[in-house]
């Protein structure tokens, strides 16, 4: 799945060593000009050449470039220690000051000269992911949808007779789950006879996440299984030859938050007995029965998934963007539109709203089309673009259905769909329309934010704010979120959470799977319901838990098949800090690591920046000394002064969670001595933080605001894909500042950050700077 | 189809993101005579069983007259060979309907499951492979006489209902092979990708131009990422201009759109499928077809023949009644059509880089599942071989002694060059293959 969990997790490897870190100082201090002068003349006689002119790294001298969020005061201690590398004595004391200045000022600091210059909001295609749920959305648009509602489980209706027959019909219930072993007798003693009996299922089964489902029919008897296709079974096991229970499984993409069609038939006929399970392997899941949950009455049409692998986006600066046009790239999405082209030719009389004989047959093909071009563009279209898309395709044709699909490959291929931001207006109301979809839901705009833009009320910040709101309430927009917070966690890159079986018996792959679904209900019910605050994400000291987990972490369980909340100790359980899956993750397979989990917390939680380490020391368990505990090795082995640059930071981080062994568990002992999980914490303003136990961590965080803009940042740029920057530095002060006057709360930050990305850029902005 | 089979036969069929090798799998130009004559086979179902005094030859050997449901056939008469005798010994589960469908080409047992037929105990699917599954898999496993599909499974008019009624191909037990009934369907697995290829060169030119227009709305920095996109929709339509200029021997028939899959489009889509598997021959898709006209218990209602009655259950009348036995003949003589046209389309045909037609290198089957529709027997099926003998001595009508159809299948098998000791249930192969030299 992605390659990054493989090198944190899989590789017993840890890279230590000097890296840039520091503060996000708000501020510039006043340097004279005459300083800058000298600094810049010192820069380019000792720095140049290895740095380039703006700190970008010359080829082959140095790896990295001058980036990262260090204060200037340490700027300049690290480069009177340290630099240049070949000679350090040659820049010290004032020299070091002038240099680390003019570095600052022209390209180091937030808002650097260099920065603000190179901040700007660029044109990008669709990411991947834009790409998918655009054009499912879009083929979606002409069919009825599926309306999801609260209620969950499976409604069936049960007959007496094995072939539906009329009046044969015993009753209706809604099953929780389809897990039936009827053995020799049947579902209702009362109603049905042994002999012969029949099911239909029918409502929807919603994907929890983006990927490859597994579904199987596991029966005695015959069975047809239907999922996001009504027409075609997915699994036809109708016919079962022989009385042993059979398995037949079908894979079948689906995109993550939204519900597919699904309906299942099974019969009993002469049969000696019974059964019926319906199974499915979802993406990093076991295979288990479908979860009440994840079955709803509602029942609709299917959605169109494309089936071609798109290649991942560039996410060089963090979070993943439309910057890379590649080969690769072009032939995807032209298989994609391909692939689309002939869904929507093999569908063509239902979306259009026709059939095949009749009369206005092909003016409803055309209008189809035209409407298909519009909302892929996501405004009205342009008189020569009807005439290139659409007239040069339908007129003389001799048969509509292939100027459909012409149409249709010529608008998926289109620039005008490809790049949404590329727009002959950017402050017309349709481009607003585009950049709120964008923004909430990676995809286009609906009904509603059309008829909105036409309406022209999409021009103030309280309009865009109110259709923002509405948009919230779709699963799309939850489904997004719950997109940011994996990457924020990390959840995004993590391969395996496989442990040694002799040293954690019992953490197997269903425990594995069952963890990873307590963290995304415990994500959902934070940002979703009630106050949807920020902190409790850091805070909480509850678990969402079933059975399993319950048994395997020695709990007490007295609740049912689901999962519940169970309330922990309070003085040890710090929210995601403290979640089971997440400090397995940032753990090796025989016992913690106190460097991955310093490092995520530093990063991620704390909302520090450390760059990459230029260079690698391997961490080998076998170089220590066996009585040690794991806290002594990584002090070990961090001990040299080129370490400690960032492992005085990252360390007491990291040791602050040993409270808890490599799969989570709550631990006072570690190699049979007691855990010492004490460390002291220096801020960026150069404060000392005791800290004693994970929850220390939490409330620091919560408290400090480098974390919380930290948070507010990386919101922004993995829901607006561009950088927070070129929106101006005034934007993302006043989205902190709201950030902090509303509670820290998530859902209201993210309509902030959707009616900033959607209203039209500020001009000053919006131009390039092409001054040197 | 699913995400997994989608990937997969996007990637078998090269529509991978990997490159744009739109030719995979298309067969290969300016084909050189081959070594050995093709040999093709073409298994042709019609259901229900026939009507024998209209059917049967009188005479035997070479010197026989066509009866009134043969008579369509007339013109290949010393390319025929009708075996009357052949019997589908098959026991077992299941009623003569299904064994008389299951076992036709699998020549064994049904397996015990859960569908009820008319009569008997209830069965699940065949327990064995077919043997035209059989026979592809010999020619698949062979580089000289490997193809792009191996075999293709033609339906005309088949419900898309899925039971031992509906299926006589087998790839093994329990591994029904379904029918393609639609034309539409089977046009874009032989030929999809080449329409998707012509189809997408001929708006490249047109997306090219909506880049170029779109570099005048963005800055000079975006304008880079147009550019480097409009390069490579460029070398797109260089390669599909390029791979443009590789074409089939033959190109893919034209089809009226819309030709809906239901029974009073029977005759054209009967004509649309012929069209494809003629052509998917000369191309060298495959070497072995199956065409399989509704199924058994088929209700097909020949409105185009006059007839508003169900093909089943007018099979079910008793022989005294006249009316519906000159139906049942009209229905028969109407499949014989078919088949003469099969022929036809078959004889007209050069064979490509060979000589002489593609008739005379390919073994034409025609078949049912019931002897006779009114009294369900396996005995007596009509089998009427037709074209390239492979070694069999044509134009003639034998009457051979209740010999069980497995003998049959070892015959086929051999005479394209496979050959198998027993085929289907061991012992119903006494004897070996039958002897039609």
């Amino acid at each position: 799945m992605n390659r990054g969990g493989a090198q944190l997790l899989a590789v017993v490897r840890i890279l230590l060593s000097l890296v840039w870190l520091g503060s996000r100082p708000g501020w510039a201090a006043d340097v004279g000009t005459d300083e800058l002068a000298r600094g810049r003349a010192l820069y380019r006689d000792l720095c140049v050449r290895c740095h380039g002119e703006t700190g970008e790294a010359v080829q082959g001298k140095t790896r990295e470039p001058i980036r990262g969020d260090e204060s200037l005061s340490r700027l300049t201690r690290i480069i009177h220690k340290t630099m240049p590398d070949d000679d350090p004595s040659r820049c010290v004391d004032d020299d070091a000051a002038r240099v680390a200045g003019y570095i600052y000022h022209e390209f180091y600091a937030p808002d650097s000269r260099l920065r603000r210059q190179t901040a700007r909001i660029e044109l990008m295609h669709l990411t991947a992911r834009q790409f998918e749920r655009s054009v499912a959305d879009l083929v979606g648009s002409f069919t009825g949808g599926l309306k999801l509602d609260g209620r969950r489980g499976l409604p069936g209706e049960y007959y007496s007779s094995h072939n539906y027959s009329r009046g044969s019909r015993a009753f209706e219930r809604t099953d929780p789950v389809i897990a039936f072993d009827f053995g020799e007798a049947t579902p209702d003693a009362d109603q049905i006879k042994t002999n012969e009996f029949a099911m239909r299922w029918r409502g929807s089964v919603i994907a929890p996440g983006t990927g490859d489902y597994e579904f199987a029919v596991i029966s005695q008897n015959g069975f047809r299984l239907w999922v996001n296709d009504p027409e075609e079974p997915l699994i036809d096991g109708w016919v079962n030859s022989g009385s042993e229970a059979t398995e037949h499984r079908a894979t079948l993409r689906l995109l993550g938050g939204r519900a597919y069609p699904l309906r299942l038939e099974c019969f009993k006929f002469k049969d000696k007995t019974a059964s019926i399970r319906l199974v499915w392997r979802p993406p990093h899941g076991v295979s288990e029965v479908v979860p009440e949950r994840c079955l709803s009455p509602a029942y609709g049409s299917p959605t169109f998934v494309i089936a071609t692998p798109l290649p991942p986006d560039d996410s060089s600066v963090g979070y993943a963007r439309g910057t890379l046009v590649s080969q690769a790239w072009d032939e995807a999405i032209t298989f994609a539109a391909i692939e689309t082209a002939n869904y929507v030719v093999g569908h063509v009389d239902q979306l259009a709203g026709t059939k095949p004989d009749a009369e206005d047959r092909p003016a409803k093909l055309r209008a189809f089309a035209s409407a298909f071009t519009g909302r892929a563009f996501r405004r009205p279209l342009a008189v020569e673009e009807e005439s290139l898309i659409l007239n040069r395709q339908f007129d003389g044709a001799a048969d509509p259905v292939n100027a459909v699909k012409r149409s249709v490959l010529l608008t998926l291929k289109s620039p005008h769909f490809l790049y949404p931001g590329l727009q002959v207006s950017p402050d017309e109301p349709h481009a607003v329309a585009a950049r709120l979809a964008l923004t909430l839901w990676d995809s286009l705009p609906d009904r509603a934010l059309q008829q909105a833009a036409e309406r022209g009320q999409l021009k103030t910040g309280e309009q865009v704010a109110d259709q923002a709101l509405r948009m919230l309430g779709d699963r799309r927009a939850r489904e997004k979120l719950q997109g940011f917070l994996h990457h924020w966690l990390q959840v995004d890159r993590i391969e395996s959470l496989a442990k040694d079986g002799t040293l954690f018996p019992g953490f197997d792959d269903a425990v594995i799977a069952n963890l990873r679904t307590s963290l995304d209900l415990f994500l959902e019910e934070t940002v979703w319901r009630g106050d949807s605050d920020y902190r409790r994400l850091l805070l909480a000291d509850h678990l969402l838990l079933n059975a399993r987990l319950a048994k395997f972490y020695g709990l007490e369980w007295s609740g049912g098949a689901g999962f519940e909340t169970v309330a922990l100790d309070a003085e040890h359980r710090a929210g995601v800090i403290t979640h089971p899956y997440l400090l397995a993750a940032f753990a090796y397979p025989r016992s913690t690591s106190p460097i991955h989990r310093g490092v995520f917390l530093t990063r991620n939680i704390v909302g520090r920046a450390l760059n990459p380490p230029p260079m690698a020391v391997a961490f080998n368990d076998a170089d220590f000394d066996p009585h040690m505990t794991m806290r002594e090795k990584v002090a070990e082995l961090t001990r040299p002064d080129a370490c400690q640059t960032c492992h005085s930071i990252i360390n007491p981080l990291g040791f602050s969670l040993e409270h808890f062994d490599a799969v989570g568990r709550f631990r006072t002992l570690d190699n049979d001595r007691p855990v010492n999980a004490i460390g002291d914490y220096e801020t960026l303003s150069g404060r000392t933080i005791r800290l004693t136990r994970a929850r220390d961590v939490a409330e620091y965080a919560i408290a400090s605001p480098e974390a919380q803009d930290a948070f507010v940042e990386q919101l922004f740029h993995h829901a607006v894909k561009q950088p927070l920057q070129a929106y101006g530095t005034d934007t993302a002060d006043r989205l902190r500042e709201e950030f902090r006057r509303s509670e820290f709360n998530i859902r209201k930050l993210l309509v902030n950050i959707a009616v900033i990305a959607a209203l039209p850029p500020s001009n000053a902005q919006a131009i390039p700077d092409n001054a040197p | 189809m699913n995400a997994i089979h989608r990937r997969a036969f996007l990637q078998r069929f090269g529509l991978s993101a990997a490159s744009l090798p739109f030719l995979v799998g298309l067969p290969s130009l300016g084909l050189a005579a081959p070594a050995r004559p093709r040999q093709r086979l073409v298994i042709l179902f019609s259901p229900n069983g026939t009507i024998p005094p209209s059917f049967w030859p009188d005479a035997t050997g070479e010197e026989f007259e066509l009866k009134e449901i043969l008579q369509p056939l007339a013109p290949f008469q010393d390319r025929l060979l009708v075996l009357n005798g052949v019997c589908n010994k098959v026991r077992g589960d299941g009623d003569n309907h299904m064994r008389g469908m299951s076992c036709l080409l699998t020549a064994i047992e049904l397996l015990p499951g859960n569908i009820q037929g008319g009569s008997d105990t209830p069965a699940g699917w065949a327990s064995g492979i077919s043997i035209d599954q059989e026979i592809r898999n010999f020619l698949q496993s062979r580089d000289e006489t490997r193809t792009r599909f191996g075999s293709l499974e033609f339906g005309v008019g088949v419900t898309d209902r899925a039971d031992p009624w509906t299926r006589m191909s087998y790839a093994g037990s329990n591994q029904p092979v379904a029918p393609v009934s639609d034309p539409y369907q089977m046009y874009r697995r032989l030929y999809g990708q080449m329409r998707d290829r012509e189809q997408l060169g001929s708006i490249l030119d047109d997306v090219r131009e909506d880049l170029r227009k779109a570099r005048g709305l963005v800055s000079p920095e975006d304008r880079r990422m147009l550019e480097e996109h409009e390069a490579l929709v460029r070398r797109m339509e260089e390669e599909i201009a390029s791979t443009g200029r590789q074409e089939l021997q033959v190109a893919p028939p034209t089809f009226e759109p819309g030709v809906a899959d239901q029974n009073d489009n029977v005759p054209r889509l009967s004509r649309m499928q012929i069209d494809l598997l003629v052509n998917s021959f000369v191309n060298d898709m495959a070497r072995v077809a199956t065409l399989q006209y509704t199924k058994s218990v088929g209700q097909a209602r020949m409105n185009w023949l006059g007839i508003n009655d169900n093909h089943h259950t007018l099979s079910h009348e008793p022989d005294n009644n006249e009316d519906a036995i000159g139906k049942l003949v009209k229905i028969n003589t109407w499949f014989a059509g078919e088949l003469a046209h099969l022929l036809k389309r078959l004889e007209e045909t050069p064979e490509p880089g060979g000589e002489g037609s593609l008739l005379d290198n390919t073994l034409v089957v025609w078949t049912n599942e019931l002897g006779k529709g009114n009294s369900h027997t396996l005995n007596d099926i009509p089998f009427v071989l037709a074209g390239g003998g492979f070694g069999f001595r044509m134009g003639r009508s034998l009457k051979l002694d209740r010999v069980p159809h497995n003998r049959l299948h070892l015959a086929l098998a051999h005479a394209m060059g496979h050959r198998l000791e027993t085929f289907g249930t061991p012992k119903l192969c006494e004897g070996g293959p039958l002897d039609l030299g």
